[in-house]
Formats: C-alpha cells, structure tokens, sequence
C-alpha cells in the first residue's frame, strides 16, 4: 500500500494506492496520521479511487485512524471508492460512519459545512 | 486446473502471507467471469473468498511461514463453490454465527463473517484435522444483481 499526501484548501488528502488488508499497512496508516495529527492537519480526506480492494482488516484501520482523528477533534472522510469496496461499508453499516463522496470538492467542502 | 463435464476446478496452496491474496483474487475472477457471472456476482464471490483467505492467514495460520492455505475453487454449472483451509487451531465458529447483530460501529474487529455472509449465498464452517475449512456457495445471478448491496 502506497501513500501519497497533498493538501486542497483546509484538507489533507491521502491518496492511496494498492490493496488494504492489514499486516504493515496498519503501521504505515497509523504513522501517517500521527504526523498529519502533529501538524494539526485534521480535516482528512482519504482517497479509495486506487485501492482495488479491502478486507475486514482494512476497514478496521481505517476505524482506527478514524477514531484517532476524531478524539483529536478532526474528522476523516472517504472518496472515490469504487462500488466493490462501496458495497463492503454498506454491507458492515460503515456507511454510516464514514461520509463517502464521489468528488474531491465535495469531500472537501465537508469540513468546513460541518464547523457551520 | 481440470475441467470434466462442464465443471471447473481449481485448488491454490498459498503461503501464510497476504500478499499472495492478489493471486487468489484474479484466479477467481478469471474463473467466474469464464463461467458468465455477472460483474456483480464476480466481485462479490472475490470478496467473500479473498476475506475467507486473510483470516485464515491471518487468524488460522497466524502469518507461520510454516503453515499453509489451501483453496479450491468449483464452478459447476450455475454455482460456484470455494473451500478455504488453514493449518491453525481450529475456530468457535458456532459462537461467531451465533452473534448476528454484527460488531459495534466503532470496533476495529468482528467484520470478516458479516462480509463473507452478506457475499455468498452460503456460508458454512467446519473445524478439521487441526484446520477450519470454510465453505462458501455463489449462485450465478443471471445478471439480476449482486449479492451484498441487497441484503
């Protein structure tokens, strides 16, 4: 799993590439948020447009990194998942954790609808 | 691989190791879409095998280099079944179908039954020789539609 990062207005957005399903991902995960986290960058956006798929330990990383952010007072959301890995956090209610959007300015532009 | 009276076979021993999911992952749908399943159905037989595959790296084998994962794949006709067999110690699997309600929202764990469930028209584990064997059946749809987003 590869990680890139840019920012779009008040977002960092991690876009990632490759498959989720645990092992050293987790560490990778959890090492990128931590350093967003330190530099107060805590409106994330992570981008699922690359990542082919996702297993029950993916999921849980990406739970766990949300609920980092969120106990950091940040939120986390979730872009561009095709319908494989849309069908997965529907079926496991994650649809309702995680805001899903279909467009980098939407996801965006979530953050700061939220602080209104 | 065989084939024999329009039934297709295929068994994968595979390494303790997630990265050989992929090569799971594209054998199956190579097979499925052989057999004309829809791209729903496709996609969601692969996830259901390929999180059959990583707990049993996972949680059965516990990522031993020693140990191995054996699946086999059948499609006869309009179903396709896979078995998947780890080398690990067994698994309450009784307890886990028991809970039905799923795992709380915000818990990192507890999803891999829900998703091999709500993917396959059958799921169905047994405890043997040391190993769990689990078994999951997918009808072909015709096209009707996928399996996870009607459930």
């Amino acid at each position: 799993m590869k990680i890139t990062q840019r920012e779009v207005g008040s977002a960092a957005i991690l876009d990632l590439n490759g498959k989720l399903t645990g092992g050293p991902d987790a560490d990778t995960f959890r090492d990128v948020f931590k350093s967003l986290l330190d530099q107060d960058k805590k409106n994330i956006v992570v981008n699922l447009e690359k990542v082919s798929w996702i297993n029950s330990t993916g999921l849980g990383i990406l739970i766990n990194n949300y609920n980092t952010v969120r106990k950091a007072g940040g939120d986390m959301v979730v872009m561009h998942a095709s319908e494989r890995i849309e069908s997965i956090l529907y079926v496991t209610k994650l649809n309702l954790l995680f805001k899903s959007f279909d467009s980098e300015d939407d996801a965006v532009r979530s953050f700061s609808q939220a602080t209104r | 691989m065989g084939k024999r009276n329009n039934v297709e076979h295929m068994i994968l021993n595979i390494p303790s190791d997630l990265k050989y999911l992929g090569a799971v992952d594209a054998a199956i749908q190579d097979l499925a879409r052989e057999f004309s399943f829809s791209p729903d159905a496709v996609n969601d037989v692969s996830t259901a095998l390929v999180e059959a595959c990583s707990n049993a790296i996972e949680h059965g084998n516990h990522f031993a280099k020693d140990k191995r994962v054996v699946v086999t794949l059948r499609f006869n006709g309009n179903t396709f079944v896979a078995t998947v067999k780890d080398e690990g110690g067994g698994f309450d699997y009784e307890k886990a179908l028991r809970d039905e309600s799923g795992p709380d929202p915000m818990s990192e764990r507890g999803r891999g039954i829900l998703i091999m469930r709500a993917f396959t028209d059958a799921l169905a584990f047994r405890n043997e020789n040391g190993g769990l064997i689990v078994e999951l059946t997918k009808l072909r749809d015709d096209g009707d539609g996928g399996g996870g987003r009607d459930k």
